[in-house]
């Protein structure tokens, strides 16, 4: 109300400023100032509290513009200002609706230029009473006119809200009133629904909660009231209980109403929810019900000439049903929810050994599919490289590493596009590398069809068994995986040995073997399956020195001559420098021997996943 | 040369008065022809005017389109019954009398103001732009300010400016939605004006209210494509009816792990409360729901109250069972009045109406259920 009136104070006054004084308000500073005052008075429509309230308005934009304003004139002008600015708004607030009407009016739509003001209302009054005319006469009815008959009111609740009312009696679940609409919800004609007993037509594990519902004891519901007050974002006000009704006990509950199947004459069909169970060839929808108890005397009910109704109060429950969604409908760009996103935590060795219930929507599989396998084996062959040399930087790092785009092989075989970030946790008390956590998040871009990434994941995977040769006792389906755990694996290692160079004296920050390990492939035909299978047992910082070394021994063997020396150098486990070099190499020759002892065994393949 | 300008002046300042004269003559007229209360009538100011007639030709022309298809397809004819739509009623009320118009009428009208005050909520019908260009009269009941004030008003100008994204994507409405009626479901803040006890306050001093939008997308075909908006709005209540099955109550910390559960989740769900604390809601629901539960918790999070729409909490053991939740964002400890100012540690209370038996018993869906299958 007050902003409306003194809009409407201002709008007054606005339009002699603009017809006297035009855009400008130079034209002496006396006058404007006389007349404001004189021509408030003149208007006998406006409230008198209006001027309060402009007048505090100029105050407030007096503070507000006074930076503004420039300081010529003393008093007269910094009234003026911020005065100007108020009736400019209003002009063009007031302009704007004058637009808007005479779009919505046909009669002004054809006019070439843009009609004023006072035309536009008075065709505006004719469109007005050309409606009247057709659309019956409530214009003269005893009964309290609204803006909206309310027809037209009720056609929009339904559409709307997708409801029914219905009144049943506590007693004996008859239905006592259900209105139209629920022809568009269940099914069922109204005829057919009226005096039947409600139980027919609610889900039978539902009746119980109805008749619950129903049970008219005040005793039994119990009001959980919850405090509301002064938190933070709660606002302060306790729940507005507008008890219009008699006896005003609140119901809210949800249950099955069974509908007919036969197609009705309605076209939308496809509206109606799916079920929530078949049962006895009956479609069931949810219905949210909320309504209260009231009583009636009998007499007023219009029941079907059931003489033998008791003369004493009839409680019923009068509620509206309301058709519940199935899914909640959230548009698109609904909120801004991050893309998705899940958490995996690996060894240094790249194997997991967490994986976030959410990673499933993206990966397919379930966590407990991928615990213990190694990361390399879902990354793309184009992208080991760069994931490689990722791995080594957050190993040595203490920030995060932000990776580029790379794909990851879902259970089915297309590829996901992700990207991470990395960091390690380091062990504060042994200073070493404890685990990788990973912060990976979805990339939606333009050409990642599904068919792209299955042609490109079948291309890579076809590349990749080319590239190996083939390992006796190994089927060429697990190839790849091979090949790719041995990578995290051999970075790992680069990790270990970094430790055991940092741990004496001598050493530098970087391993100076880095560069040369860097050279050589990542490829090693000879490595195990079970050899990573002890590696994973193990665990990356366990101190079991003779298995990390075979095992790290075994992922570096078959490489090409030089670096495998180098690597060989780097065996031996931090804290064990009685170890030579010498003994390294032997042991390593030994594991060597093992496992290609090892590798007929292809049970040990499966031990790696669950069997789901 | 003064004497002359000042005649000038009068001159004009005449004029103007006349020109002002007639302006409100007209807007008498304009307020005249339209269905309103006289006291609300009285009170109009030019601008109101204007926007409450925006609003009656706009709901005129929507309505109107869709009359002239219901009359294709009504059924209601048979029945002889109210019919939908004020200008179908006209071709078929030729032999009734006035008298009997007029208490349908009034049935009519009885039902719509049962439905609006059982629903606890308003309509509201709003443009692809924001404008709300009707509202139910009870609008006044929830926020204090009257239908007349309202209506023709931006929504943008009245709700809280951080879910003013959220809004426009709802409003964002592709052809093929409307003409299908897509629905929409989100929840809002909104300006209040109502005081403590009920009062209607001045707007400057207005609360925010959270209310729950649900409605669906409405489109009439004549005299040109106009789509908008249906919306039940109805507030969150902070208080529930709960009764003795198929709902529970829990609390939350504000990352949605248990701190409290009620005693008949035992019945529903088959974990004792105990065996709750402590853990998140997110691993004991169906993976797939992850989305609803995480618009659930974004709701609560920024706006204090939310409802959550349907979704799987998994039964110990195996198996899910389809709930609903009603949620709120409550002090968890009671303020004190000894440090008011002070920042008070908030809690999630939760009211679960279950909605569904136990669906499909023997399915595992996470390793918990499997421990709790055959372990325990």
């Amino acid at each position: 109300m007050s902003a409306g009136g003194s809009e409407g104070t201002a709008d007054r006054t606005a339009d002699p400023a603009a017809e006297e004084k035009g855009q400008a308000s130079q034209a002496g500073p006396s006058l404007p100032a006389v007349e404001l005052p004189r021509k408030r008075k003149g208007v006998v429509e406006e409230k008198s509290d209006t001027h309060v309230q402009q007048s505090i308005d100029f105050q407030m934009e007096d503070e507000l513009s006074r930076s503004e304003a420039e300081d010529q004139q003393v008093k007269m002008k910094c009234f003026r200002e911020p005065h100007r600015q108020i009736e400019k708004r209003r002009r063009d607030k007031m302009n704007n609706l004058i637009d808007e009407l005479s779009a919505m009016i046909p009669a002004c739509q054809p006019m070439a230029r843009k009609l004023d003001k006072l035309t536009v209302l008075r065709k505006a009054v004719q469109h007005l009473k050309a409606l009247k005319g057709t659309s019956g006469a409530f214009s003269d009815t005893t009964y309290k006119p609204s803006i909206l008959p309310h027809d037209d009111l009720r056609h929009l609740l339904l559409r709307a809200a997708d409801s029914f009312l219905l009144v049943v009696s506590c007693d004996r679940a008859k239905i006592l009133f259900i209105s139209e609409s629920v022809s568009k919800i269940l099914n069922f004609s109204r005829l057919e629904l009226t005096g039947q007993s409600l139980f027919d037509f609610i889900h039978p594990k539902d009746i119980n909660k109805v008749k619950e519902q129903l049970s008219s004891s005040e005793l039994f519901p119990r009001q959980r009231l919850i405090d509301a007050a002064t938190g933070a974002q709660v606002p302060a006000d306790t729940p507005v209980r507008v008890s219009h009704l008699s006896t005003g006990a609140r119901r809210s509950f949800f249950c099955r109403m069974k509908h007919s199947r036969v197609t009705g004459k309605h076209e939308d069909k496809r509206s109606l929810p799916s079920t929530s169970k078949k049962k006895d060839t009956y479609r069931y929808c949810t219905l949210h019900c909320t309504g209260y108890m009231r009583s009636w005397p009998s007499s007023q009910l219009d029941s079907e000439g059931d003489a033998e109704k008791e003369p004493s109060n009839l409680t019923c429950l009068v509620m509206v049903c309301r058709l519940h969604p199935h899914v909640s409908h959230h548009p698109s760009k609904d909120i801004n929810v991050k893309p998705t996103e899940f958490v995996t935590r690996c060894a240094i060795d790249g194997k997991f050994i967490y994986v976030d219930q959410q990673a499933t929507t993206v990966i397919g599989f379930l966590p407990q599919e991928v615990l213990g396998t190694s990361c390399y084996e879902y990354f793309h062959q184009d992208d080991l490289q760069h994931l490689a040399e990722k791995h080594r930087q957050v190993l040595r790092n203490k920030e995060k590493i932000e990776t580029q785009c790379y794909k990851f092989k879902t259970k089915y075989g297309s590829y996901v596009s992700l990207q991470s970030q990395w960091f390690s946790f380091t062990n504060p008390w042994t200073k070493e590398v404890e685990f990788i956590v990973s912060l990976n998040r979805v990339i939606s871009g333009p050409g990642h069809t599904k068919d792209e990434e299955e042609a490109g994941g079948s291309k890579a995977l076809q590349e990749d068994i080319k590239q190996i040769p083939v390992i006796p006792g190994l089927s060429s389906g697990l190839g790849p995986m091979i090949y790719a755990g041995s990578i995290g694996t051999q970075i790992a290692n680069e990790l270990i040995d970094s430790y055991r160079m940092n741990s004496s004296p001598s050493s530098g920050s970087s391993s100076p073997f880095g560069t040369a390990q860097e050279k050589c492939p990542l490829v090693s035909p000879k490595t195990s399956r079970s050899a990573s299978s002890r590696e994973d047992t193990a665990g990356s910082s366990s101190q079991s020195q003779s298995d990390s070394k075979t095992t790290a021994g075994g992922a570096a063997s078959g490489s090409t001559g030089e670096p495998s020396q180098l690597d060989l150098d780097n065996m031996v486990v931090p804290g064990l420098s009685s170890f030579s070099n010498d003994e390294a190499a032997m042991a390593v020759i030994m594991s060597l021997l093992e496992t290609d002892v090892n590798m007929g065994q292809s049970g040990d393949f499966e031990d790696l996943h669950w069997p789901f | 040369m003064t004497a002359d300008k000042e005649k000038r002046r009068a001159i004009s300042r005449e004029a103007a008065r006349r020109r002002r004269r007639v302006e409100s003559d007209v807007f008498g007229d304009l307020s005249q022809l339209l269905p309103l209360q006289p006291s609300v009538r009285a009170n109009l100011d030019k601008p109101s005017v204007i926007r409450l007639t925006l609003s009656y030709i706009r709901m005129h022309t929507l309505l109107k389109g869709s009359a002239g298809l219901k009359a294709q397809t009504s059924h209601t004819v048979r029945y002889g019954q109210v019919l939908e739509g004020g200008e179908e009623r006209q071709m078929h009320d030729g032999g009734r009398d006035k008298e009997e118009k007029g208490t349908e009428e009034v049935e009519v009208s009885e039902e719509t103001n049962m439905y609006l005050r059982i629903m606890e909520g308003f309509l509201m019908v709003l443009s692809t732009e924001g404008d709300m260009i009707y509202l139910s009269d009870n609008v006044s009941k929830y926020m204090g300010l009257t239908q007349a004030e309202l209506m023709g008003h931006n929504i943008f100008e009245f709700t809280h400016p951080c879910d003013h994204e959220e809004i426009r994507n709802n409003l964002r409405l592709t052809a093929e939605q409307v003409w299908s009626g897509a629905k929409r479901d989100f929840v809002m803040r909104i300006k209040s004006a109502l005081t403590h006890r009920g009062r209607s306050a001045n707007l400057k001093s207005a609360t925010w209210k959270v209310l729950h939008c649900q409605g669906r997308a409405k489109v009439c075909v004549t005299p040109s494509s106009v789509s908008c908006l249906l919306l039940t709005c109805q507030p969150l209540p902070l208080s529930h009816t709960l009764l003795s099955t198929h709902t529970f109550t829990s609390q939350h910390s504000m990352d949605m792990r248990f701190t409290y559960c009620d005693q008949r989740v035992t019945l529903l769900l088959g974990y004792s409360p105990q065996e709750l604390l402590g853990r998140s809601i997110y691993d004991l629901c169906h993976t797939l729901d992850i989305k609803c539960l995480t618009k659930n918790h974004l709701n609560l999070c920024l706006k204090s109250q939310s409802v959550s729409g349907q979704y799987r909490m998994l039964v110990r053991g195996g198996g899910y069972v389809w709930v609903e939740s009603h949620s709120a964002v409550i002090p968890s400890v009671k303020p004190s009045k000894s440090r008011p100012g002070a920042h008070q540690p908030l809690c999630i209370l939760c009211v679960t109406y279950v909605l569904s038996g136990v669906e499909e018993p023997s399915l595992q869906l996470s390793l918990d259920q499997t421990l709790n299958r055959y372990l325990s």
